[in-house]
């Protein structure tokens, strides 16, 4: 069973708000190690540069959304292979169905609460200590 | 003038010309956004929880709600040509008119004004609280608003949350 506090964490929305959320909830499931970025152009180059096991990502941004960030990641040989959960509107199926395309290790419906998220996380990683 | 109104849950993000979004407010939130560069203007109409004898809604069950509501307005927003830097609000709202919801309608228009101060949205105009009904018209082309008292009760019917989707009971892929 994997501890939640050495899981490194990457939180990626352009929602101030959102951010903070998924942070706290996160430090509430153990998680110690969680930074953040308003948008995917500014996230990426900070996993290549400090690697991260789990990205956290939103859709819905502008600039680069949430599939291109993906897609750039999968196609990255040194980060290539880091969990992305992706966070998604409720009418965004055809963005799921892409994701999964796309290699998305799992996703959260908007709005969700922690143990939505818990359970995404441990899907992919086994249940947290 | 084409005329749009909104009840609680929804919202209208509007980027032409000759058009009015409306709402009658009770203890709920309405915030107009609006991008005067790119004239995209838009409003939501929220209740982010009434706390009944049978359940309870917690703080951080309501601004989780309220993220999501004004989340779903701005994204609208984007989609239509508007910048998050350039948005601008209008707050009515938050009154608290309704015996046995407590003080839900501050509890409402606290969280606005949190939001707004979170994500460094300036509040060009504010009329929160009070005790009285409020109708709401927004030009979203020219991001004007109008706010006039009502005397009379608001049939605004107090709603539990709206369900919060099923872990993994989604689309089921993984």
């Amino acid at each position: 069973m994997p501890a939640a506090s050495q899981i490194k964490v990457m939180v990626v929305d352009d929602q101030t708000s959102m951010r903070a959320m998924i942070r706290r909830a996160l430090q509430d499931l153990g998680f110690k190690d969680v930074r953040d970025k308003p948008s995917a152009t500014e996230a990426l180059p900070a996993i290549k540069s400090d690697r991260v096991h789990l990205v956290i990502s939103d859709y819905n941004m502008p600039d680069m959304d949430g599939l291109q960030f993906l897609e750039a990641v999968r196609a990255d040989p040194v980060i290539g292979k880091t969990v992305f959960i992706m966070l998604t509107g409720s009418s965004d199926r055809e963005v799921v169905q892409k994701a999964a395309a796309l290699g998305v290790n799992n996703y959260v419906v908007k709005p969700f609460a922690p143990a939505a998220l818990k359970e995404k996380i441990e899907r992919v990683f086994g249940e947290l200590t | 003038m084409r005329r749009v109104s909104i009840v609680q849950g929804e919202n209208a993000v509007i980027a032409e010309p000759h058009v009015i979004i409306s709402t009658l407010l009770g203890s709920c939130v309405a915030a107009c956004l609006y991008d005067p560069v790119a004239k995209v203007g838009g409003m939501n109409h929220f209740l982010l929880g009434e706390p009944g004898a049978d359940h309870k809604v917690s703080g951080s069950d309501m601004a989780r709600y309220g993220v999501h509501a004004m989340e779903l307005l701005i994204n609208s927003m984007m989609a239509k040509g508007a910048s998050r830097s350039r948005l601008q609000a209008h707050l009515y709202g938050g009154a608290n008119i309704i015996s046995g919801l407590g003080s839900i309608g501050a509890s409402n228009a606290a969280f606005a004004r949190r939001f707004m101060e979170t994500e460094s949205i300036s509040i060009a105009h504010c009329d929160l609280g009070g005790t009285l009904a409020r109708k709401v018209e927004f030009l979203p082309h020219e991001g004007k608003s109008r706010c006039t008292k009502v005397a009379e009760r608001v049939q605004e019917r107090p709603v539990a949350p709206p369900p919060m989707p099923a872990p993994g009971g989604e689309l089921e892929l993984f």
